[in-house]
């Protein structure tokens, strides 16, 4: 049996579906089977950003109402085996599906996948507690700023309250030359208030744009640095252990360099 | 570059030092679920207390809530310099 965890933030836009693609396609890598499932209804966006928006027949809500079978509604990817996508209705919202439907899919899902990764909206409302519902841990994302962290630390104390404790933090668009000028958080001050275990620190990397103009998770990418990061977090995910890099700052001259010769 | 050196020599406090007391600020509040007055009425209440049975700088006391495993634990730091004698 596997396991279902929700990635989840609080704040919109701190990268959440970016992560569930990432990770749920490096944890196929690594020869997991994995099903992502996009609890954004209404909303929809894991689909584009896996780039399997024209193979979507049905969605959840299809398979909530009774007009599809489960199995029938999972986009299979073709770039690497065993990630199947759930998508999300457009059409519906939120209030359309109950906590309760939304667990009996992910619990189903988990009988035949090692992972059920649910992209949770953001906010605290009913997307969230439907996405959370079925969750045994979460994976809570964050960027290094105040509100972010702010609205993931009540996240956090959400998730503690329906007795989820299995939690771990990702702290997304890290620019080390910004922290090494002390104009950005360090992971030090945000893990100092979030006390939670952090599984992984993804450093800002313009290629992110283009992978999701291209529909192609930046983990295909062996050259991003964020694509690097994303694929340790599959790995610590999966057990091992595997150290934090420490991202340099980029120097003057290399900086110049890149520019000059990049 | 030249920024830097502005800065330098204003003595400017690097923002993420303001972004990380701010933030500590604010969840406790958050977390508590009190304003910062209240904060400060409950600072001073305890430092009152304490004050009875120890010698200690007021200025010091520090008061934070801070999350444990399953938990919060309304934690204060409170430097003490000797007993009182009772009496």
């Amino acid at each position: 049996m596997g396991k279902v965890i929700v990635i989840t933030s609080g704040k919109g836009g701190v990268g959440k579906s970016t992560s569930v693609a990432n990770v749920g396609t490096a944890l196929a890598m690594l020869g997991k089977s994995v099903v992502v499932v996009d609890a954004d209804i209404g909303l929809r966006n894991l689909d584009i950003i896996m780039g399997l928006e024209s193979r979507v027949v049905y969605n959840s809500m299809d398979v909530i109402d009774g007009s599809c079978e489960l199995e029938k509604a999972l986009v299979t990817d073709r770039r690497v085996e065993n990630l199947k996508l759930l998508a999300a209705s457009q059409r519906n919202n939120k209030t359309d599906v109950q906590p309760e439907q939304m667990k009996d899919v992910c619990l189903k899902l988990r009988e035949t996948h090692d992972y059920v990764l649910v992209d949770s909206p953001a906010g605290i409302e009913q997307g969230f507690e439907n996405a959370s519902s079925a969750a045994e841990a979460a994976l809570i994302v964050t960027t290094p700023d105040v509100s972010a962290v702010r609205d993931a630390d009540r996240i956090i104390g959400l998730l503690q309250a329906k007795e989820v404790y299995d939690l771990q933090l990702i702290i997304n668009r890290f620019a080390p030359n910004m922290v090494k000028k002390g104009d950005m958080l360090n992971q030090y001050d945000v893990l100092d208030v979030l006390s939670i275990k952090l599984v992984g620190i993804v450093p800002e990397d313009p290629s992110i744009v283009g992978s999701s103009n291209r529909g192609l998770p930046l983990v295909y990418d062996a050259t991003s640095e964020a694509a690097g990061a994303y694929k340790r977090i599959a790995r610590r995910l999966d057990g091992q252990n595997v150290p934090v890099p420490e991202f340099k700052a980029i120097g003057w001259f290399s900086n110049m360099f890149g520019k000059l010769f990049g | 570059m030249l920024q830097r050196l502005i800065r330098f020599l204003r003595r400017e406090e690097p923002s993420s030092k303001i972004a990380s007391s701010r933030l500590k600020l604010i969840l406790v509040q958050d977390r508590l679920g009190v304003n910062e007055e209240v904060m400060k009425d409950l600072q001073q209440e305890i430092t009152q207390v304490l004050s009875r049975y120890f010698t200690l700088d007021k200025n010091q006391v520090e008061i934070d809530l801070q999350r444990e495993d399953q938990a919060m634990a309304l934690v204060a730091n409170i430097p003490i310099r000797g007993m009182k004698g009772r009496g």
